[in-house]
């Protein structure tokens, strides 16, 4: 790996996790467990297209490991490397499919499995499907938050494109 | 616009109306007034609601955590935790079906449950 795609993929980490740090200090919009924007998702979204998968696989790796020593609770550290997992096979499956103006589609996509994932660890973890009743819901909150993320990485990709093209 | 691309636009769109279908229908349904609280898979109460006391129930955890129920007027709310998020105190009282309270933490769930026993 290059010095310079090593420090491009250090400085995406770094930024999600600031996003993902000042998130924390939001007070959650909707009081239910699970419910979340996910705004360190725009960097994903945006790494998915731009690097290649196990580049992209890193720097979430990273940000995750990162983010629970932040929030310091180690039990979340199991939802959000379940969620962030499948949400990261998700979007990387969709790649090749999407075309570049249809990233968005890919977000929602991507928080649909996360949030899948998330529900799946809640069931373990809680040993009970009583969890499951979240999940229309979560379904819901997932697409929402995902076209949200997922049109912040579209602006972010065109505007970057526009400066650089790769 | 290529066929993977509409299968996708479908599939997504299937997922998000279909939910809301989901919720719209449980919401409308008449409430059952049986309520289950759950600790780490066991269940630890289960009550009709509409007949219970006002009373406050408090659940330990074996990591020296806490939630404290309160049961008021016929509704029922997480009134106290000592968990980090907080999220099960700020879902505030249990509505529907489709919200329960859940501290993920410390593994509580309080939810409502049919008349079958059916969850």
């Amino acid at each position: 790996m290059s010095t310079k795609k090593l420090t491009e993929l250090a400085l995406l980490t770094a930024v999600a996790l600031i996003i993902f740090v000042v998130e924390l200090r939001i007070p959650p919009l909707v009081p239910i467990a699970g419910v979340k924007l996910g705004l360190a998702n725009i960097i994903t979204v945006y790494a998915v297209f731009r690097y290649k998968p196990n580049e992209t696989a890193m720097v979430v790796t990273a940000r995750l490991l990162l983010g629970a020593m932040f929030s310091g609770t180690i039990v979340s550290l199991l939802y959000s490397a379940s969620g962030a997992f499948l949400c990261l096979v998700g979007m990387l499956s969709l790649r090749n499919i999407i075309p570049k103006n249809w990233i968005w589609l890919c977000s929602i996509t991507g928080a649909i499995f996360h949030n899948i994932g998330q529900i799946i660890m809640a069931v373990i973890l809680m040993k009970t499907t009583a969890v499951l009743a979240n999940l229309p819901i979560l379904m819901i909150s997932g697409c929402i938050a995902g076209a949200f993320t997922g049109l912040c990485a579209q602006l972010l990709l065109n505007r970057l494109e526009r400066r650089n093209p790769s | 616009m290529s066929k993977k691309l509409l299968a996708v636009l479908i599939c997504l769109g299937l997922i998000f109306i279909s939910s809301i279908v989901i919720v719209v229908i449980r919401a409308n349904q008449p409430a059952g007034q049986m309520v289950e609280i759950i600790q780490d898979g066991a269940t630890l109460y289960t009550f009709d609601l509409s007949k219970a006391k006002n009373q406050t129930i408090r659940i330990d955890t074996p990591d020296s955590g806490y939630n404290v129920v309160t049961i008021q007027d016929g509704t029922i709310f997480m009134s106290e935790a000592n968990c980090p998020d907080l999220i099960c105190v700020h879902t505030g009282v249990l509505r529907s079906e489709n919200v329960p309270i859940v501290c993920l933490p410390h593994k509580v769930i309080i939810h409502f449950v049919d008349g079958e026993g059916i969850a």
